[in-house]
């Protein structure tokens, strides 16, 4: 029998078409002949005269290879078990899937490995953008938030970037303005709310009556405020909360027109809040504001604004329009104009403006652990792209295109990242979780809700992609690029990388090494800078106080000597309860808020128009208060019960700034300092203290000025105790004092100084400890991506290691050389990588408290950390490269 | 396609339909095509290896055959073609073109077809 194949061949000389394609012609021309001949056989002629008669068939060889040329016949896919592509995009996609989902099964190490990593970065990015979604990307519950501004005022000469609105300001405003559809002002209040026996301190809101239409909603029950209502003297009414309505009254739809007492006194209930009515924060009613615009009756700046721009108008001509209305103001005598000034932000931004820059460095740091992640996979599968090649070249051979295994790979990829984008995304959930238990209460706005949305489904569809994409496409088109003669012929032997793709290797580690490198530094900086701010003095010692709050309703405790009585009978009620050391009442304990005031001191020349004159805290405390804090005297002495009464204040005390701005480089002490523009008698200052950090350890402290209670009797104070003992076991002792003097009085705000100070660098210690995690995974990546590569070209170059040793190198030298080729490429990421440092923590020095952001010692163990690790993932390999048995290595063959 | 003039394809594409034809009842090889094309028309018709085959992947390569290797035991693998979904009703379609052709030519030279 006649080798018909060799016949075909013959004839079809160039033929040129691709090897697979050629080799199936091939053989179907060939088993036509060779079925021509059986048959022309059995019916009788002898073989030799039906084998030419075959062959004479295949006349007009040239033209077949010709008309063959022209036809591109689709690949065929029956080699790999796969059927043709039929035009469909799922077709090829099953048994492609089948093939990929084999091969991870059987490189279980290898798909776990990546899977983790995809896992680990993903898992951070979902959390990550979570949370940002939540604060930034959903929409606010109003109607068409995007309308609505924050309205305030602003005084840089007082050193103060918000004031608040004033009442005359805001009756001004809301008349003439040409650019809002509507303008409505509030501001937080608290109540005593009793009904029927049952009380609580509850929160709620001062709003004019038109607040609820301008955030666009309407009441759920009931109706809104009257215009008449929102007058000084109108009609007493209150409208319910929805949570307050569920909670207290169980949804009673019978609510309108019930009587509720507030402070003690009677208001009638018109209406009950949607859910969405979320101003101010946690306001559980709402009573109108109830003031007028006369100038004369101006309550400073306190309130809270929002305007709903009419559409079409930008911000800016909104600022503008306000602006000239506010301008126009002084014109007509309201001096008082001159310093504060209409300022208008989105409504987001002023809400959580603070949370923006953290939101994007910590979104920024994930990207980047994700980014190592997929370099690391690019790596791996580079390595094992070199080692498929044998796979991949027969392949080839069979007939399998370029864009086929392109398409195989990348399926292969994609099912890896959606292993990993599953597993990613369901830690990154768990991780939401936990960040969400950990956030101390009240720390953002009531409406910040975190929950995963169509948003963050998107984004993490969006991010397996990307990943799937990043850590594919470069080892497909490498491995696609395969010469198959070389592959098929070297693959049963372990060469050295060829130069192109250890370049490619070393790049990629050199990447990751200075993603690791950049991470590394933003996060040393950062915790650097959170410990910084943990060793700030805060000017009194927080352990073992507990604070709370009491408000006393001003027509019980009508006159002021009723509540300084009670506040002092407190105290000493407090200071004889067992465990507690000393107690004292202030108007604002460290944390607690801002009362401010303007004051001038004696001698000191009057202010110019464009002096500063910066705002001065002002705290009401008892004598006791100093001890009860812990604070530091540095000269002088706390005042004294005698030394202030309801006509006359003789005695106050001041803290370092007040001094440094008022008396720079002198004592305070026997000074002499009174309200600004008042003519009345001068307080001498009798004690100096260390600042208080009152608004938080990593904020700017302003002068503050403390003075007794009995000269100005406030009727809402804080109960400071100091205690022997666990300073929650005091909590209900308190309480039962507290109902003795007055069982209508509730306690609220009932906190341990070190819970406040806690809370108030919770979100830095987040930020910077999660920046930290992702530097420590990033580092851990980048190692592993290290130690994945080098071994990779060490058990490759095991055969020429061998012959070296064979013809004499010692492993000393062989570990040298391994080490000192992977240092280099080490060193040049740390330089890339600290290049990178460089321009990267420009970024974050906002958050840096003081800290340089080129501080040499973060730099340094930074980079000698990296180096190590480095160094480390180096080692491990190239011992092992060491330790090559000659004999061994070149049995290889 | 059926309304349109009788285009260019149908002169000479002759052999498509005869290769549809053949293969819309069970799939076939090469070989088999040629013998069946050359029995059926009682020797008049003869496809040369050379036509045949590119023929074929013409047909291939449009989508309307299918080729796949089957391996019969005891056999060498040959390679046999099926119709697609495509290709019946592209077969439907020169089908009705060549009767419509047939019939256009009957009425001009009076032959009569049985």
């Amino acid at each position: 029998m006649p080798d018909w194949k060799q016949i075909v061949r013959g004839r079809l000389a160039g033929l040129t078409l691709d090897g697979a394609r050629e080799s199936e012609i091939v053989d179907e021309l060939a088993q036509h002949l060779e079925d021509r001949c059986q048959a022309l056989r059995s019916s009788g002629i002898p073989e030799a005269q039906a084998t030419r008669q075959a062959i004479d068939e295949l006349t007009g060889g040239e033209r077949l290879a010709e008309e063959l040329r022209k036809i591109r016949r689709p690949p065929p896919a029956e080699p790999m078990g796969i059927p043709r592509n039929r035009g469909g995009i799922m077709t090829g996609f099953i048994p492609d899937l089948r093939v990929a989902l084999r091969n991870m099964r059987t490189k279980l190490s290898f798909t776990l490995m990546v899977t983790g990593m995809l896992a680990l970065g993903i898992a951070g990015n979902a959390a990550i953008f979570s949370i940002f979604n939540s604060l930034f990307l959903r929409s606010l519950p109003f109607a068409e938030p995007a309308q609505l501004i924050d309205l305030d005022e602003t005084a840089p000469k007082w050193n103060l970037k918000y004031v608040g609105v004033s009442n005359p300001d805001f009756f001004v405003w809301r008349k003439n303005n040409a650019t809002f559809d509507g303008m409505a002002f509030f501001t937080q209040d608290s109540f005593n709310l009793s009904d029927r026996g049952n009380v609580q301190r509850v929160l709620g809101g001062n709003v004019t009556y038109d607040l609820l239409p301008v955030l666009g909603l309407k009441p759920v029950l009931g109706r809104n405020f009257l215009p008449e209502e929102d007058r000084p003297g109108g009609a007493k009414v209150v409208m319910l909360g929805y949570n307050l309505w569920q909670r207290m009254f169980q949804g009673d739809r019978n609510i309108l027109g019930r009587v509720l007492q507030l402070d003690d006194e009677s208001y009638t209930v018109v209406g009950v809040l949607p859910r969405e009515a979320v101003l101010p924060d946690r306001a559980d009613l709402w009573t109108p504001l109830a003031v007028d615009g006369d100038p004369k009756n101006s309550n400073g700046w306190y309130l809270s604004g929002i305007g709903r721009l009419k559409h079409g108008v930008s911000m800016d001509q909104a600022r503008a329009d306000l602006l000239r209305v506010h301008k126009n103001m002084i014109q007509q005598g309201q001096k008082v104009n001159e310093i504060t000034s209409p300022v208008l932000t989105d409504l987001r931004e002023r809400y959580l403006g603070d949370f923006r820059s953290v939101s994007h460095i910590l979104l920024g740091g994930v990207a980047v652990v994700l980014l190592i992640a997929c370099v690391n996979i690019t790596a791996l599968m580079l390595v094992r792209g070199s080692a498929r090649a044998r796979e991949l070249a027969i392949r080839t051979a069979i007939g399998a295109s370029r864009n086929r295994i392109i398409r195989q790979l990348l399926t292969e990829n994609v099912v890896l990242a959606l292993a990993g984008g599953i597993v990613g995304i369901l830690l990154g959930a768990a991780a939401l979780r936990a960040m969400i238990s950990l956030m101390p209460p009240n720390t953002l706005p009531s409406w910040i809700v975190f929950s995963m949305d169509a948003r963050f489904a998107l984004f993490c569809v969006a991010i397996t992609g990307a990943a799937a994409l990043l850590s594919g496409m470069a080892p497909a088109l490498q491995a696609s690029r395969i010469d198959t003669r070389s592959a098929l012929q070297d693959a049963g032997v372990r060469t050295t990388l060829s130069r192109g793709r250890r370049f490619t290797l070393a790049s990629l580690v050199v990447f990751e090494i200075s993603l690791a490198l950049i991470l590394s530094i933003g996060a040393g900086l950062l915790v650097q800078a959170f410990r910084k701010v943990l060793s700030v003095d805060p000017g009194f010692r927080p352990e073992n106080v507990l604070v709370y709050s009491v408000n006393l309703p001003t027509h019980k405790y009508k006159k002021p000597e009723e509540r300084v009585n009670f506040f002092e009978n407190l105290a000493n009620r407090m200071r004889a309860l067992p465990g507690v050391k000393s107690a004292g009442v202030t108007s604002a304990p460290p944390l607690g808020g801002h009362w401010g005031n303007f004051w001038e001191a004696e001698g000191a020349k009057p202010l110019g128009p464009n002096d500063k004159n910066p705002v001065v805290l002002q705290i009401v405390a008892t004598p006791g208060y100093f001890d009860a804090i812990g604070m530091t005297f540095l000269a002088g002495r706390p005042f004294r019960d005698d030394e202030a009464d309801l006509k006359y204040t003789r005695s106050a005390v001041v803290n370092e700034t007040f001094a440094k701005y008022y008396w720079p480089g002198q004592s305070p002490i026997g000074k002499h300092i009174r309200y600004q523009g008042n003519t009345g008698a001068w307080v001498t200052v009798v004690g100096l203290v260390r600042d208080e950090k009152h608004y938080g350890l990593d904020q700017d402290m302003k002068p503050s000025v403390i003075i007794p209670l009995r000269g100005f009797p406030r009727s809402g104070m804080s109960i400071v105790m100091r205690t022997a003992m666990e300073p929650e076991s005091l909590v209900a002792p308190a309480r039962n004092v507290l109902r003795e003097i007055d069982a209508d009085l509730p306690m609220f705000a009932v906190r341990t100084m070190t819970e406040r100070l806690g809370q108030s660098i919770w979100a830095r210690r987040a930020y910077s400890w999660l920046f930290a995690v992702f530097a420590g995974v990033a580092v851990i990546l980048a190692a592993a991506g290290i130690y994945g590569v080098v071994s990779y070209a060490v058990s490759q170059r095991t055969q020429e290691i061998g012959i070296r040793m064979a013809l004499g190198a010692q492993p000393r030298q062989v570990l040298g050389q391994t080490l000192g080729a992977g240092m280099i490429v080490v060193s040049i990421g740390v330089i890339v990588g600290l290049a990178g440092s460089l321009a990267a923590v420009r970024l974050l020095q906002s958050l840096l408290f003081g800290v340089s952001p080129r501080d040499p010692l973060i730099f340094g163990a930074v980079i000698l950390g990296v180096a190590a690790v480095g160094l480390l993932a180096n080692f491990i390999p190239a011992r092992r490269a060491a330790s090559v048995d000659p004999m061994h290595a070149l049995h290889f063959e | 396609m059926a309304d349109q003039p009788l285009d260019r394809e149908l002169k000479k594409g002759s052999a498509e339909l005869l290769i549809l034809s053949l293969v819309e009842a069970r799939p076939r090889h090469g070989y088999e095509i040629s013998k069946l094309i050359e029995q059926r028309s009682q020797g008049t018709l003869r496809y040369q290896v050379a036509s045949l085959y590119p023929s074929l992947y013409r047909l291939e390569a449009r989508g309307w055959i299918q080729g796949r290797w089957v391996e019969k035991q005891g056999q060498r693998r040959r390679r046999f073609y099926r119709i697609t979904p495509d290709g019946r009703k592209i077969l439907a379609l020169q089908r009705q073109g060549w009767q419509q052709f047939a019939e256009a030519i009957r009425r001009i030279t009076g032959i009569e077809f049985a």
